[in-house]
């Protein structure tokens, strides 16, 4: 388990994140979302022990990471922008990771490397985007660390490749064996996998919530009725964004599906139709019932 | 065999458990069957497990598998609940139709006729 307790991280005169208080559980994938620059990277860093927090803890099962070098050993962070040595093909780089960590997978190393269309004697610095990725990605499984930290790592990967990553995350978890972090500005990349998301925006946790929470009850319901509907009609109801246009309605309803379509069909609606909500438009539902101009963070 | 469309507003969960009962009305899970497991099911998908864990509880609350702990899910032989409760949903379904049929001016007679032509061919048959 990772707990973060009031972090703050400055660069100059730069906040980067203030007072960042977040948990992450065993056997479950934490998602992490915000725009460019809303902090994720630098609260990557620092869970990776490679930043210092200016205040506050970063405590793995209660243990500092910060310095720590078993602590760290159970962690793999991949980078939004892949390090490697000079002239170094993978693998030389798997050489090197097989020393820092203990329980470095060579037989999975081997199997995910021959899967994928990759030379492992080929210099990384020849490699396009998506392979060096691809390249770290197969180095962050097979060192079969507890804790992999995922920057933005779908980007610049092809479908067929993201697949792939998911089911590798999907199994790792499933096998009690790994405890995901995965940052994205993409909500939607998120949505698939993860069951808890956090979103980051301007260096603070604005919303911090397990998924199943957030879509128990919550439906859009789209109906049409002989006379202008107004407010009042559904007032019994716990109403997140109600939208009339004419005769037609478009409401945002918290509570069970079955209360809902009593509500409505008592109106005696003549056109009556309820969606389940995408998580984005939750997402945008709840932040602006916090007072979030939810559109400007997440898209 | 169960997919995921993650195009679909569905949350997944629904999708899943929406997905096996299905197999099972059909008849292409047969009773005893064994459900592929959690582990395996979630990395095929690559879907989160607890998502999977979500809908197999939800199954066997409701009667359509049942688990062996240390051996898995499988498929219970009496679907009879599961027939009774799609037999409801469809009939809402087609109440929903009715009303749609009604609203459009189609009178009794020819909605009456219409089902009970489907009923005659299975009588042919």
């Amino acid at each position: 388990m990772i707990q973060l307790d009031k972090v703050n991280k400055s660069f100059g005169s730069l906040t980067a994140l203030r007072e960042v208080t977040m948990q992450v559980e065993d056997g479950h994938i934490f998602g992490l979302v915000g725009t460019n620059g809303a902090g994720k990277s630098t609260l990557l860093r620092i869970l990776a022990g490679i930043y210092r927090a200016d205040s506050g803890q970063v405590l793995y099962d209660g243990a500092p990471v910060y310095e720590n070098i078993p602590v760290k050993q159970e962690i793999f962070y991949i980078s939004d922008d892949p390090y490697y040595f000079l002239n170094a093909s993978i693998d030389e780089m798997k050489s090197y990771y097989r020393n820092l960590y203990p329980r470095f997978d060579q037989a999975l190393y081997t199997k995910l490397l021959s899967g994928l269309d990759l030379d492992p004697n080929r210099k990384l610095h020849t490699f396009s985007k998506g392979m060096l990725r691809q390249a770290i990605i197969v180095l962050a499984f097979a060192s079969r660390s507890h804790y992999i930290l995922f920057d933005e790592t779908f980007d610049g990967l092809d479908p067929v490749m993201r697949q792939a990553v998911k089911r590798l995350i999907a199994s790792g978890v499933a096998e009690n064996e790994l405890v995901p972090v995965i940052a994205s500005h993409n909500l939607r990349e998120l949505e698939d996998i993860a069951d808890h998301v956090s979103v980051l925006h301007r260096g603070s946790m604005v919303l911090d919530m397990r998924l199943d929470d957030m879509r128990a009850d919550i439906y859009k319901i789209q109906c049409a009725f002989s006379e202008v509907p107004t407010p009042q009609w559904f007032q019994d109801l716990d109403v997140i964004q109600m939208e009339v246009r004419g005769r037609f309605a478009t409401l945002v309803v918290r509570a069970p599906k079955a209360e809902i379509l009593a509500a409505v069909q008592a109106r005696e609606p003549v056109f009556m139709e309820t969606i389940p909500l995408t998580l984005e438009e939750i997402f945008i539902a709840q932040m602006e019932g916090i007072g979030y101009e939810a559109k400007h963070i997440l898209l | 065999m169960i997919t995921i469309d993650s195009k679909s507003r569905l949350p997944f969960y629904e999708q899943l458990v929406e997905n096996i009962r299905a197999l099972v009305l059909s008849g292409a899970l047969e009773g005893d069957a064994q459900l592929p497991s959690v582990r395996q099911l979630a990395g095929e998908l690559g879907i989160n497990p607890n998502t999977v864990q979500k809908a197999y509880a939800s199954l066997e609350q409701t009667g359509v598998i049942y688990t062996v702990p240390g051996r898995g899910n499988f498929i219970c032989s009496d679907t009879t609940a599961l027939r009774a409760d799609r037999g409801e949903s469809l009939l809402e379904q087609l109440r929903q139709l009715v009303l749609q049929l009604r609203r459009l001016g189609i009178g009794q007679e020819r909605v009456a006729a219409c089902v009970q032509e489907v009923y005659k061919e299975e009588q042919r048959q």
